[in-house]
């Protein structure tokens, strides 16, 4: 009996004390592209260490599209995008704010250095046109090209789209479509005939390829040679308030930290 | 070789009859012979070459110092920290779960085995304990995420900001857990209190002792041993489980506490545990970073391994008076749930 | 003693001692009441589950009807406009055709069971009849062992080496070509799922067979001993047939225990939604799939957005009540195991 007691009034107090803790218990919630994913990781944990008090946002991936729509249905408080908002695709009241710039690159496995790829043979592999690493010139193997493309809700497919193929243009529909950035470059960097397209930051373990004639790296994204850069986009619903005013407000603001972090792999823009 | 139960007399004494020698067979009796031989030899080189294999991988990249420092976001391994998280993480969801499932398995299995009236709802339990015990942990997962995210149980993980329940904490995480290793509680208990010999019940009825308090006596300190095997089995399912973790515990780098409250805020938070660790850590998840797989998986197989020679050093506490050929195929059964 | 005796007694006589035995009975009957009412919550708790999941599940069945099951267009393509939130032109939201994921599931599993069913057959006609003792001590803890590997293990095992292995050495680069317009090939496929899985489901084959083997009467075995029939003959004659209902009893079990597995085979089959077609030749082998529950498991950060969801619990739905009708199945076929004495 006096046990029963014990634990019947123990559980009381166990749940009186978490409720109102559960009162207080927020934490901004962000997700998105996977591209800006290792950024907000780090922005992330800058801010919780400049905010102590403040529980430290959680940070997660799903790619661009669900970002942006994990935004406007309160998913998120805050979406990552890595592509330009798009007019009538994009669902109404949402404010992008962009806080850096990312390049893409197209990779191959370190099997297969191919030090540059023209316009035309970059629209021939991934169109499928060429199938075979024998009709590429600067391939040091033979074999049919496994060729890796990003979801539908990728922003990176979007900006290798539109940067690479045009509009008219699509990636063929036998790629291997893989739902983010690390998968994409796991995948290029265990199959040695694999080619695929990652942003900058991804590219330990792989070879990136350079592209009409300029190599692919931190430097010619930001001096402006390598023409294959892309905007991230952090987007709230309506104006951003409260905390991820707060939030916003630390990425953008330039300080020491975000610069030194944003620089590291990214290019910065405030 | 004789067959009986008991501890045969040495070879040696035994006479054979004429043409027992596999050499005397028909060729195709011989070859089904050495078939037999190659798949019991063949399941030892496989488990070993799993064995060989993870040590070899695990041993190249584990550290000392990973168990110690946190995982930390990074594309470069070796900026990516340890699995200290993951590693209290499975501690937590394992404590949880079975503290949830070890006193309600042993009060199932004590009704299910001394009471059970009426009749039918006793046989209607037995088949729920089988049809958990068969129900994917995916499905599991998806519906635990189903009944947390209500809104009125959101003191149990966290709300977002616009208000909807993530559902997704240790809490959550554990409680779902307990349904994993309900089962194999259950299972182990009744079949431990099946084989009591009526005699203990008999003399405590007759001493003026009550059902319950001859379960709570005699019983259950009679069958101790196996209610542990029982929980370290069950300890063993929740340690191996992936997919409850990825969908209810969110399977976040670092364990995140969420409001100020020390202990329950860790609780009511997100985390990983070494099984997701290891996961998103492989090709198929976003880490990219294989040498910590190798190194976590290494881990969580020794955890097992010795979770499986604590369960044989409690069931041959146990069974040492009945040694034999059925015994060991009664523990080996028990365990493959 | 009996609650109902104690109970008439106690009405009888009304003594102190009989008062106090008065008072145990009725705390007995607490007892009682409150361990039944656990074991109604564990039913409880399946009724919800199994009502939860229904009620989720239900919008896309009902839009889909019977073709839920069929085929019709790229399952991938499918789950990809559910997450983003554009249908398909021509069709609703919950538009979805399952069978590549089903036809994808049925293989696997099939193929699995088949090999399991042989190699455990053999191994436990071994480690009962044939196994030096020695050999038998340690072959026990080696199917401990290979039933408590944990599946992520398995995977990565499977993604790191098996699947690299069967890409260097089994798919040769005119295989690929010969199925390049259709899909691409890697060593995540049927092949590396399937090896994987039958290793995964052998261990609870072997026991429950080796159980049921061990069980068999040894008046039997030494009565064909005696009439000169050699042991392999025996044992293929007699004990397999005794313990043909273990056998199947095993076979079930293990299939539900295939069905189920997730993680393992979203880590090496392939993750497209892909029917292999067995007129490929033993290429369809090298093809890659993607069974129910793996796609559960990849595709559950989408749970909360509505078609999407919908989707996902209808095939947990499927997943709930095809593995628990073999559970019940397997349970139901163990049963009349009882009578013999062969505990399983």
């Amino acid at each position: 009996m006096r046990a029963y007691r014990t634990l019947i009034a123990s559980t009381f107090l166990i749940l009186a004390l978490a409720v109102p803790a559960g009162a207080a218990a927020r934490r901004l919630i962000i997700g998105g592209s996977t591209s800006v994913l290792p950024l907000a990781q780090k922005l992330a944990t800058a801010y919780h260490q400049a905010n102590p008090r403040l529980a430290a946002p959680k940070v997660g991936g799903g790619q661009s599209d669900i970002g942006i729509s994990g935004a406007s249905k309160g998913q998120f408080d805050i979406g990552d995008s890595s592509r330009d908002p798009i007019k009538g695709v994009d669902p109404k009241g949402l404010v992008f704010t962009k806080i850096a710039r990312d390049g893409v690159c197209v990779i191959t496995n370190p099997a297969n250095p191919i030090g540059n790829l023209s316009q035309e043979t970059v629209e021939g592999i991934f169109t499928g046109r060429i199938r075979d690493w024998s009709s590429v010139p600067g391939a040091v193997l033979g074999g049919p090209i496994d060729l890796f493309d990003r979801d539908g809700a990728s922003g990176t497919q979007d900006a290798f789209q539109h940067i690479f193929l045009g509009e008219t243009l699509k990636i063929s529909p036998t790629a291997t479509a893989e739902t983010s950035n690390g998968l994409e470059q796991n995948a290029v960097a265990s199959d040695k005939q694999a080619i695929g397209f990652v942003s900058f930051a991804y590219t330990a373990g792989v070879n990136p390829v350079g592209y009409q004639g300029i190599p692919c790296n931190l430097r010619n994204a930001k001096s402006g040679q390598y023409g294959g850069v892309r905007n991230f986009w952090m987007v709230t619903k309506g104006v951003p308030k409260g905390e991820a005013a707060k939030f916003l407000r630390f990425v953008t603001s330039g300080n020491a930290a975000t610069k030194r972090i944003i620089n590291s792999s990214w290019i910065a823009i405030h | 070789m004789s067959a009986h139960a008991t501890a045969a007399p040495p070879a040696s004494t035994i006479a054979r009859p004429r043409g027992s020698r596999t050499a005397a067979w028909p060729l195709i009796d011989r070859i089904a012979y050495w078939l037999c031989w190659a798949m019991g030899i063949g399941l030892c080189l496989i488990a070993a070459s799993i064995v060989i294999f993870m040590l070899v991988r695990g041993v190249a990249y584990l550290r000392l110092s990973m168990f110690v420092s946190s995982p930390a976001p990074s594309l470069h391994q070796s900026q990516s920290g340890g699995f200290s998280d993951p590693i209290l993480g499975t501690l937590i969801v394992t404590a949880l779960g079975i503290a949830i499932a070890a006193p309600l398995g042993v009060a199932i299995a004590s009704w299910l085995s001394e009471y059970a009236r009426p009749a039918w709802l006793a046989r209607t339990v037995e088949s729920a304990i089988e049809m958990i015990a068969g129900v994917p942990s995916v499905v599991l997962a998806i519906f635990g995420l189903l009944v947390f995210s209500q809104g009125f149980l959101g003191f149990l993980s966290q709300n977002a900001f616009n208000g909807s329940v993530t559902g997704q904490s240790f809490v959550t995480a554990g409680i779902v857990m307990s349904i994993l290793a309900l089962p194999l509680v259950v299972a182990s208990t009744r079949e431990a209190l099946a084989q009591l010999p009526d005699r203990l019940r008999e003399a405590s009825y007759a001493l003026g002792k009550t059902r319950a308090t001859t379960i709570r006596r005699v019983l259950l300190p009679a069958i101790r041993p196996s209610i542990a095997s029982g929980v370290v089995l069950g300890m063993g399912r929740i340690i191996g489980d992936t997919a409850i973790i990825t969908i209810l515990l969110g399977a976040t780098l670092k364990n995140e506490p969420v409001g100020g409250v020390p202990l329950l805020g860790d609780l009511r938070g997100t985390g990983s545990t070494l099984t997701s660790y290891v996961f998103n850590n492989s090709p198929a998840g976003e880490g990219n970073a294989p040498q910590k797989a190798y190194a976590a998986a290494f881990v969580l197989l020794m955890i097992v391994l010795g979770l499986n020679a604590l369960v044989t050093r409690l069931t041959a506490g146990a069974s040492a008076r009945r040694p034999g050929r059925r015994s060991i195929m009664r523990r080996v059964s028990a365990w493959t749930r | 003693m009996p609650p109902a005796a104690a109970k008439a007694r106690a009405r009888a006589v009304r003594t102190p001692a009989s008062k106090a035995n008065a008072r145990a009975v009725r705390a007995d009957e607490r007892v009682e009441r409150t361990l039944g009412a656990l074991a109604v919550a564990i039913l409880v708790l399946i009724a919800l589950m199994v009502v939860t999941v229904a009620i989720k599940a239900w919008p896309s069945f009902s839009y889909n009807g019977l073709h839920w099951f069929g085929p019709g267009g790229d399952v991938d393509t499918q789950l990809r406009v559910m997450r983003e939130g554009t249908p398909i032109a021509g069709h609703g939201p919950l538009y979805f055709r399952a069978w590549p994921l089903l036809w994808g599931t049925l293989l696997t599993t099939v193929l699995a069971v088949a090999c399991a069913l042989v190699i455990s057959t053999l191994a436990a006609v071994f480690l009962t009849e044939f196994a030096p003792d020695g050999v038998r001590r340690t072959l026990e803890p080696v199917i401990r062992l290979l039933a408590g590997v944990p599946s992520v293990v398995y995977g990565l095992i499977g993604i790191l080496a098996i699947a690299p292995w069967i890409n260097e050495h089994l798919i040769s680069n005119s295989r690929k070509h010969s199925v390049e317009y259709v899909v691409q090939l890697n060593g995540a496929d049927v092949m590396t799922a399937t090896v994987i899985l039958t290793v995964m489901i052998l261990p609870i084959m072997v026991a429950i067979s080796a159980n049921a083997l061990a069980a068999v009467p040894a008046s039997w075995r030494e009565g064909s001993a005696a009439l000169g029939v050699n042991r392999w003959r025996t044992i293929w004659r007699i004990s397999l047939r005794t313990a043909r209902p273990a056998i199947a009893a095993a076979t079930v079990l293990a299939t539900a225990r295939a069905l189920g597995e997730a993680v393992m085979l979203a880590m090496v089959s392939g993750g497209r939604g892909f029917a292999p077609n067995p007129l490929d030749g033993v290429t369809f082998l090298f093809e890659p799939v993607r069974p129910l529950a793996a796609t559960i498991f990849q595709e559950s950060e989408g749970l909360t957005i509505g078609a999407l969801g919908h989707t996902i619990y209808a095939i947990g739905a499927v997943l709930l009540v095809s593995a628990t009708m073999l559970s019940l199945v397997g349970w139901a076929a163990k049963q009349p195991l009882k009578r013999y004495g062969i505990r399983t």
